[in-house]
């Protein structure tokens, strides 16, 4: 049976010590949650930078490469005859494959950062928490997963009283 | 966290630049007379002079107004991460004065430069009749001394409140300055695109460009941004500033060169689009000129060297925090900018292609020389950072999260 501890902090910088705590310990599969996001806590973590950039060039490649080869084939296939201009005339085609490979990169940044949060999640054990609601206003959690290696709870709840924290509480994940 | 203070002795005031003051002055001087003897030697290159000497002047002065750009735009936002980065445009600035001086060779050379200053041939020209009560000598000149005064008066006012606050600390002069920025900006942002127009836009008189302005403009902030970020990498060679402006400025001053330089693109290519689409012919002579012979390439540089390179390499955050690295695109920008200049400004003369001419590096290498000579003179009397600005602690805790 899976298990998370979570433990409540009163303010960001106590939460970003735990999460250094932590990190120091060689804890690495626990997550921290705020209302805002906090300066200095991908360091404090240990987090790689984001991969959201490569999602994102990968997406306005194709977003540039669709739009002009669509306008291309568009003008070649009905071709119409525009201020004099040749069929192929690509100075026209840049203001639309601009305009796609923007709007391609907006979807791949929005579905892209999804998909790395893994959202949408409609069931996760932490949500059982009442405390666990003043996370969208004014509290300052951390929780660990018994996936983690080396997890005890014992050894984890001493652990995080040292670091000051304000409550702790054993989630139980029966599904 | 630790807050960071201003420790050291290495930006007061000492005459630290002494030794390269002289060799600039020394090499500009040779270099200058070097192009004056080929000027004078050959009578055949002294027209093509005048556009080589044009050339390098608007370099030049789009640098310094760009500096004025710089500091309006840090005050008119107040910015807090930029006081550590701030000294240094604002001696650039200083400059404006010396650009004046540089001024009097085309004033010489008008005739030389700009069609419309042959009256025989604008009395048969229909087109330049008609705008002949803006394009005629006289108001020429006074409009260029009305430039000058504006932008010295702007450039003298920011830099004095800046050097008087390193003394008192007082901060109601930061408060002042930000007051002033706006209607200096406005001035400012009129005087660079009747400038742009009158000295650049005004040697092809037939031809006209509502955007022009705004991409002289575009070159200059770029430029502008570029030497502050050479400039420092400089200091920091020197073993100044080196833990005060650090990773966390050039890597800012990197994601501003690399706006601008997207900005300059955009609006080159609007002026291109708009010219291309509509197909009026006073406005297409311009490209027509520009896509003859070896121009061709020239243009094609442009759009590669000069929009390409840039954007796709200088686009990652770990490229603009590598200072080498950074120092090697932020000169390739600059080289860039001077080849759209010349792409400018050269075909008016020499319409058949790329002539490049000995005159061309000699005078280039000289104003340089000449301009950083006056820059280090000035920096050598100011401290190398604005030491009391009351958000001084904000840049030096500067961090990019």
């Amino acid at each position: 049976m899976n298990e998370i501890l979570l433990a409540e902090f009163e303010n960001p910088n106590k939460l970003l010590k735990a999460a250094e705590k932590l990190s120091d310990c060689g804890y690495s599969s626990y997550d921290v949650y705020s209302p805002f996001p906090i300066h200095g806590m991908d360091d404090a973590m240990k987090l790689k930078h984001s991969k959201l950039g490569w999602i994102v060039l990968c997406g306005c490649s194709l977003g540039l490469l669709l739009g002009f080869l669509m306008q291309t084939f568009m003008s070649l296939d009905y071709p119409l005859i525009i201020s004099g201009k040749p069929f192929f005339s690509y100075p026209a085609f840049i203001p639309v494959t601009f305009e796609i490979m923007v709007l391609f990169s907006a979807f791949s940044t929005v579905f892209g950062m999804f998909a790395l949060n893994k959202l949408p999640q409609h069931y996760n054990p932490i949500f059982k928490s009442d405390y666990f609601r003043k996370a969208t206003c004014h509290g300052f959690f951390l929780g660990i997963d018994s996936n983690e290696n080396g997890y005890d709870r014992e050894k984890l709840r001493n652990l995080l009283s040292e670091i000051d924290a304000k409550h702790i509480e054993v989630i139980e994940d029966d599904v | 966290m630790k807050q960071k203070q201003l420790v050291g002795n290495d930006i007061e005031i000492s005459d630290k630049f002494s030794s390269i003051i002289r060799k600039l002055f020394i090499v500009g001087g040779i270099f200058s007379a070097i192009s004056f003897i080929i000027f004078f030697s050959d009578s055949h290159v002294s027209h093509y002079f005048y556009f080589s000497y044009l050339t390098t002047y608007m370099f030049f002065l789009t640098l310094t107004l760009g500096a004025i750009f710089i500091v309006l735009l840090q005050h008119i936002t107040c910015a807090g991460w930029s006081v550590v980065v701030r000294r240094v445009p604002e001696v650039l600035m200083k400059n404006i004065p010396l650009m004046f001086i540089l001024f009097i060779p085309i004033v010489f050379g008008m005739h030389d430069l700009y069609h419309w200053t042959h009256l025989d041939a604008v009395a048969e020209d229909h087109l330049l009749q008609v705008k002949r009560p803006w394009l005629n000598q006289f108001f020429f000149f006074i409009r260029i001394v009305f430039y000058f005064f504006i932008w010295s008066w702007i450039s003298k006012n920011f830099f004095k409140r800046s050097i008087l606050q390193d003394e008192t600390g007082d901060h109601q002069i930061t408060l002042d300055m930000e007051r002033s920025s706006s209607y200096s900006m406005i001035l400012f942002a009129l005087t660079i695109t009747f400038a742009a127009i009158d000295l650049v836009m005004s040697l092809t008189p037939h031809w006209y460009s509502t955007i022009f302005g705004v991409y002289i403009f575009s070159g200059s902030v770029l430029i502008a941004y570029c030497f502050t970020s050479l400039l420092y990498m400089y200091l920091r060679k020197k073993n100044y500033l080196k833990d005060i402006v650090t990773v966390e400025h050039y890597h800012d001053l990197g994601k501003l060169i690399y706006g601008f330089n997207i900005f300059w693109s955009y609006i080159a290519f609007c002026q291109f689009f708009l010219i291309w689409y509509a197909s009026v012919p006073e406005e297409t002579e311009f490209y027509l000129k520009h896509f003859e012979g070896s121009w061709t390439y020239v243009t094609i540089l442009l759009c590669v060297g000069h929009f390409g390179i840039p954007f796709i390499f200088f686009i990652s955050r770990w490229l603009k925090r590598n200072l080498k690295y950074h120092a090697c695109m932020v000169i390739w920008i600059c080289f860039m900018h001077f080849v759209d200049l010349y792409w400018i400004i050269i075909p008016t003369v020499a319409p058949n292609g790329i002539d490049i001419h000995f005159v061309d590096i000699t005078l280039f290498v000289g104003i340089a020389c000449l301009y950083l000579g006056v820059f280090f003179k000035n920096l050598n009397k100011v401290c190398l950072i604005p030491k009391k600005d009351p958000r001084l602690s904000e840049s030096l805790n500067f961090i990019n999260y």
